[in-house]
């Protein structure tokens, strides 16, 4: 549940982007300059945030008008092991750290709905975070860091999978299954694709965490669409928009079947105007910009 | 023995309905409020709350109940009950503090050979707790209250629920004179039974609205129709033809979301595991939303700027009360739309932050409107007819989660109808 500071839309003094340089970041950014929203982009060639004084440099950055938008994350596609799991919470802690010693007006805490146990299938604001693996732990812990800081008011986006235009994370799913179409000329399913799962247009990401800004909303959000497909039925969507011929191709089963179904309640009720763009519709758009 | 003269302190909803129905059961009834000004709304014959039969009742048995707010005029009753509301916060809690200011006055008042029962909702361990006069006979009575059948509840109880100190002992001569006019089973048990003994029964109330609502909607999924399996489980004598097996929009009302905290603070207390009854919680906020996550499925994706028809303010039908409706909870998220709402009894000023534009009639809420609306279930919005409703309407659809005017008269009249517990457009 979010809860606005602002009834009405304002805009920020600055936003101030870290980890601009990522497969959101780069949307969020491209859509806050289009809006006129002055933006700092913050990528980890500005600052190191695993290097000794990241804090302090951080710090000195942020003004207390600032809405801070945090997006630095190596993403499971860099592995989901112990050593990603600890360098994650390090990056983490620096921002956090710069934030105790340069308090801002606003926090954004872009994080993951890995929180969420996948043996749990109809999913809301409620629902417990029970993370099964690393990845999800990592998003969950950092959520507690950025809430024990406690110096602004925090919005916390557990976003499902992502599609999107440049995704580099090539995880199992629409970005995947273009990948895998446009070199190989078909298709890998886990099993026949039975489980369902949400993805959200990356455009709609963007435009979210923007609502969110312009509020400054403070929470937890979901960014989810409602409507969950199974992966054989993105394969299908994804074949069927190439230009060439695309085979969807099953394997035997070795994992249990799981399903994924959020409420977006609390998104219609924080946000009533804010619709998302449903996947077949965002897939025409994606692989028009990147055909296959 | 005479028959013994009944007091009733606390002229609220279950106060004022119960001593009505005891006045027409032959009882010479003394109704006490400590509000002067509902007393004399009473006497003027205009009750505070609707119930059928209420206002009927009061004047045919005018000579038989004596409203009062003076509280020594209950001294000459042999049993009084104590019966005020006990509000509930947002989180289900019950607050104590009127029910015990009142029981105290009382007990004060009354002489020692009187009875005294609580018929208010009371927590467990309650009655054991209380500090009453030396001598006093006490009892807990189960309420049975139902808004919108609280004079037929109480003229036709099942049973009486009674909490009594030592449930070996016989019940006052007085008070079970009363009780046995009802010719219903007596139940006497300890006070702490009696007191979960009304929660145990909103559990399984509640059990079956949760196995409806979550059923229900797998039949909008699927393409079943909830309609069509309720019969078959009222035929099941393990399940039986008076289980709540209507889906609707969650649990209104405030009582049984109080029995279900109840519930949870004593199983936390006690290390017991009340997983089941916070499924049922969430379940029912789930439901509750049914409304707005369809309008935002079907209407603000499609529509800009869609008026909207709304029917029906009171939490269900029969009632005034408000209290947790799903029809205020649903217009809370429509303020920025032009809506126009109906209702036989409650005003819309209940929202008073809200622009609603209130109407007469049920037909003339639909004027220029994209979508109707029928959020409480009133039994004259059964007589409409689609046809007229649609007539002045400009998107002709209907959201009717009870099935007040029933699908296929409303597609043959020309609209997209939705209801809860099938998919059959």
């Amino acid at each position: 549940m979010l809860t606005h500071e602002f009834s009405l839309k304002q805009k920020p003094k600055r936003v101030v982007l870290i980890g601009a340089k990522g497969f959101i970041g780069q949307v969020l950014h491209r859509q806050l300059v289009g809006q006129e929203i002055e933006t700092l982009a913050l990528t980890s060639s500005d600052v190191d945030l695993t290097a000794a004084g990241a804090a302090k440099r951080l710090a000195d950055i942020f003004d207390e008008q600032d809405c801070v938008i945090m997006l630095a994350a190596l993403t499971p596609d860099r592995g989901r092991d112990i050593a990603t799991f600890q360098a994650n919470l390090v990056i983490a802690e620096s921002v956090c750290e710069a934030l105790r010693r340069q308090p801002v007006a606003h926090v954004i805490y872009m994080s993951s709905d890995a929180v969420y146990s996948m043996a749990t299938t109809r999913i809301s604001e409620q629902t417990p975070a029970a993370p099964d693996d690393l990845y999800g732990l990592m998003h969950r812990t950092r959520e507690l860091m950025f809430k024990q800081v406690g110096a602004a008011p925090l919005a916390i986006l557990r976003s499902t999978m992502v599609a999107g235009v440049g995704d580099t994370h090539n995880s199992y799913g629409p970005n995947r299954f273009r990948r895998q179409a446009k070199e190989q000329g078909f298709i890998q399913l886990g099993g026949k694709g039975e489980e369902t799962r949400d993805h959200i247009y990356s455009e709609d990401v963007a435009a979210l965490v923007i609502e969110i800004i312009q509020r400054r909303s403070s929470g937890l959000l979901n960014a989810v669409t409602g409507k969950s497909y199974s992966f054989h039925e993105v394969a299908n969507l994804v074949s069927e928009r190439a230009r060439k011929p695309v085979t969807v191709k099953t394997s035997e089963r070795t994992t249990q079947i799981t399903h994924r179904s959020f409420d977006t309640t609390a998104t219609n009720k924080a946000f009533p105007g804010f619709t998302f763009m449903q996947l077949p519709d965002a897939l025409n758009l994606i692989l028009e910009q990147e055909p296959i | 023995m005479p028959l013994p003269t009944i007091g009733f302190a606390g002229m609220t909803h279950l106060g004022l309905n119960s001593a009505v129905a005891g006045a027409e059961r032959g009882f010479e009834m003394v109704c006490f409020d400590l509000d002067k000004n509902t007393i004399e709304e009473l006497l003027s014959g205009h009750p505070p709350v609707e119930e059928p039969d209420l206002k009927e009742l009061m004047v045919k048995h005018k000579d038989r109940i004596r409203f009062t707010s003076n509280i020594e005029e209950l001294a000459n009753c042999d049993v009084v009950y104590v019966a005020p509301d006990i509000p509930t916060d947002d989180m289900g809690q019950s607050d104590l503090t009127v029910v015990n200011e009142l029981l105290q006055a009382v007990d004060d008042a009354l002489p020692i050979s009187s009875v005294l029962v609580v018929l208010s909702q009371v927590p467990p361990g309650f009655s054991r707790g209380l500090n009453l006069r030396e001598g006093r006979s006490y009892y807990y009575q189960v309420e049975t209250l139902i808004f919108g059948r609280a004079i037929e509840r109480a003229l036709y109880p099942e049973r009486y629920i009674i909490g009594c100190a030592d449930p070996s002992k016989p019940l006052e001569a007085s008070y079970e004179a009363f009780l046995s006019a009802h010719e219903c089973p007596l139940l006497p048990m300890r006070y702490e039974s009696a007191e979960l003994a009304k929660i145990s029964i909103n559990c399984c109330l509640v059990a079956s609205v949760s196995v409806a609502n979550t059923l229900a909607e797998l039949c909008e999924n699927i393409g079943a129709d909830w309609s069509e399996i309720v019969p078959a489980l009222k035929l099941d004598r393990r399940i039986g033809q008076y289980s709540y097996l209507s889906p609707g929009l969650g649990i209104s009302g405030g009582n049984l979301e109080r029995d279900l905290t109840t519930v949870c603070e004593f199983s936390d207390k006690f290390g017991t595991d009340s997983g089941i009854v916070k499924a049922w919680i969430a379940n029912s906020r789930y439901r509750k939303d049914w409304v707005l996550r369809l309008l935002h499925q079907e209407v603000f994706s499609f529509l800009e700027n869609p008026k909207f028809a709304v029917l029906g303010l009171s939490y269900k039908e029969n009632t005034h009360s408000t209290k947790n409706s799903p029809s205020l909870a649903l217009l809370k998220y429509l303020k920025d739309f032009e809506v126009a709402v109906h209702d036989p009894v409650v005003s819309a000023n209940v929202l008073p932050n809200l622009d609603l534009r209130q109407v007469e009639e049920p037909v003339e809420t639909c004027d220029g409107a994209d979508v109707l609306i029928i959020m409480t279930p009133w039994p004259i919005y059964r007589n409409l007819k689609p046809s007229d409703l649609l007539k002045s309407m400009r998107t002709k659809m209907i959201i009717d989660p009870y099935r007040v005017l029933g699908g296929g008269a409303c597609r043959v009249a020309g609209a997209r109808y939705f209801t809860l517990g099938v998919n059959d457009l």
